[in-house]
């Protein structure tokens, strides 16, 4: 039986024996090669489901719609191990209880779908571990290396590019499982903190503030990149700064479901003086 | 007999425009993303896209445009207005989706105030419009009732040829006759044929879907719900839509001195319609869902006797979630039946 017909199979088992209300996994898009998540309530409808090399969304961003998950309303999701990180930096951040999430896991190693086995965020410890200690398989890896040896005015020039066709769309927030916030900063208006223009300077605010608010939370599932209309290279931002938190503080985000915020945590001991 | 535009003189052409004065803009490419941006010579351009990512309207309605600087002392109040930058533009390659869009919203910004930051730049310009040979699975103008050779909102249509050596050309407006009067010693007479305009195919029917957004019962429709569950709330759509118009009015700087700015807003955001007293009559994203396809197929057609689309399909295209105006009236279309 294929991947794809077990995960059918196991999404129709759990409706029907009442353990979870719904199932959110991809079902077929507008084009051969498009996929959409599809929210799967009825037994009779989990062979909607698909999954295949296009699923690569990571879909954790909708348990946190306002009361969809509850100890009664559990709730399963299709997640590859990125989605399963996110699930725990949410669940280290409070936005969820991961007891209320049953994961039908996957994974797309050079394309291929692998099935992965466990269904509660603990079952994969093991593997979330194993991906801090591995090199990370980043697309645009030349790029990001040319920007590394770009001078500083060369880089400045490079982003100035990038960042002016930037519309504020939101796309690359709302498409964030991380960007929960019931009102963003740059919503919050009464002051109004960030400017709401898409000019040069709002864009670069806009960008900077939102790559500093994701630094050690960021799970490189590249739904931000993905989801630009206008192809900013978002991921290598994020790249960069994931990077940056695991040399400084060897910190890989979403390991365990206890896992303290990096940035948002401190200890008395810290070797950073100013802090206390 | 018909004009003909050779692509070897469009290099040509370009040149005779920009000595005249003239802005030339097109199709390009800018950072792995296309747009309407402008050109110094015919080879910048890309003319073989099926469509930019980003739509013509920001040609005259940017995203971001001031409009006064204003500083306040004790004694004085002191405004400066912002005007457009002023000049003729030739807009060569536009698509005859972008090109209506622009013609569905002249009305929208003059109906009582005469929009003067869209009407000065739609004065301004020349449309030149090239039909299409090529179309995506996204592209839906003929549910909307034009077509990859409309007219609409265009001044000059060009007709590509059989042998893709050049264009014929059809002269729409004054405007238009003007523009290419300059290059009239580029152009030839000739006889050469056209290639076929691509044919796209109908996906719903547009004055069904009217029907249905018009009864009131259907306002509260489980149906909104269902179609919007998995929308987001990003405002792709909208920014990238040739007929979405919305925007707000900012005040950039301190409270005593400062810029005002008009800026795109979209109907997808939360903080859209949102109170100061918190409350939102558009709480839910299926309720801003509803929105958008009743102001573009209901009330904009009400209002303006258009729908407030022109079936480029960017919506679609670009949608992080494979959502959509196409999804969408596809599905009220199987309702009304």
């Amino acid at each position: 039986m294929s991947i794809e017909q077990q995960y059918r199979t196991r999404a129709k088992e759990l409706l029907s024996a009442g353990e979870v209300k719904m199932v959110i996994g991809y079902g077929a898009g507008t084009t051969a090669e498009r996929r959409r998540p599809i929210f799967i309530t009825s037994p009779d409808e989990t062979e909607r489901l698909v999954l295949d090399s296009a699923c690569i969304a990571n879909l954790s961003g909708y348990l946190v719609t306002e009361g969809l998950l509850s100890d009664e309303k559990r709730v399963a999701v299709f997640l590859r191990p990125e989605g399963i990180r996110a699930l725990n930096v949410l669940a280290a951040e409070a936005q969820l209880d991961p007891l209320q999430v049953v994961i039908i896991g996957f994974d797309l190693p050079k394309g291929e779908l692998k099935s992965l086995q466990g269904s509660s965020v603990d079952d994969f410890t093991d593997l979330l571990g194993a991906l801090k200690e591995s090199t990370p398989d980043v697309d645009g890896r030349e790029l990001l290396e040319k920007i590394e040896k770009m001078s500083p005015e060369e880089r400045f020039a490079f982003w100035q590019e990038e960042f002016s066709k930037c519309i504020k769309c939101y796309a690359c927030r709302q498409a964030c499982p991380m960007c929960y916030c019931r009102r963003c900063i740059v919503d919050s208006n009464q002051p109004q903190w960030v400017n709401t223009s898409s000019h040069t300077l709002g864009n670069f605010e806009w960008n900077i503030v939102r790559a500093f608010h994701l630094s050690g939370r960021c799970v490189e599932c590249g739904n931000c990149d993905r989801a630009c209309p206008v192809n900013i290279p978002l991921r290598l931002i994020n790249r960069k700064m994931a990077q940056e938190v695991l040399d400084s503080f060897n910190h890989f985000a979403g390991t365990s479901k206890t896992q303290e915020p990096v940035l948002a945590s401190f200890k008395k001991d810290d070797s950073e003086t100013f802090i206390l | 007999m018909t004009k003909i535009l050779f692509t070897d003189k469009l290099d040509s052409c370009v040149e005779r425009w920009r000595s005249a004065g003239m802005t030339v803009i097109g199709p390009v490419q800018r950072a792995n993303s296309s747009v309407y941006d402008a050109v110094k010579s015919a080879s910048e351009l890309d003319l073989n896209l099926v469509l930019t990512d980003r739509s013509i309207k920001e040609l005259f309605f940017p995203q971001s445009e001031p409009m006064l600087r204003y500083a306040i002392t004790k004694a004085e109040i002191n405004t400066d207005e912002f005007l457009p930058p002023s000049g003729p533009r030739i807009i060569f390659g536009a698509r005859a989706c972008d090109a209506s869009g622009l013609a569905i919203d002249d009305p929208l910004f003059g109906w009582d105030y005469k929009d003067e930051y869209w009407f000065q730049r739609r004065n301004e310009s020349v449309i030149v419009t090239i039909a299409c040979t090529k179309a995506d699975e996204f592209c839906m103008c003929t549910s909307l009732k034009l077509s990859p050779d409309s007219t609409k909102g265009s001044d000059i249509l060009l007709r590509p040829l059989e042998n893709n050596k050049g264009w014929q050309v059809e002269e729409l407006t004054d405007r238009g006759r003007e523009a290419f009067k300059s290059v009239a010693d580029l152009l030839q007479e000739g006889s050469d044929p056209a290639a076929a305009t691509v044919t796209v195919p109908e996906k719903f029917n547009a004055d069904a879907c009217a029907e249905w957004l018009k009864n009131p019962e259907n306002f509260e429709s489980r149906f909104w719900k269902e179609i919007s569950a998995r929308c987001i709330g990003c405002g792709s759509c909208t920014y990238l839509c040739p007929t979405c118009h919305c925007f707000d009015i900012q005040d950039e700087g301190g409270s005593f001195e400062g810029i005002r700015r008009k800026n795109w807003d979209s109907c997808s955001f939360a903080l859209f319609t949102m109170h100061t007293s918190g409350h939102n009559p558009r709480s839910t994203q299926s309720a801003r869902w509803r929105q958008r396809i009743m102001h573009k197929f209901n009330y904009f057609p009400g209002k303006f006797s258009a729908n407030s689309c022109s079936g480029c399909g960017r919506c679609t295209r670009e949608c992080p979630v494979d959502m959509g105006i196409t999804e969408t009236l596809q599905e009220i279309s199987k309702l009304s039946q």
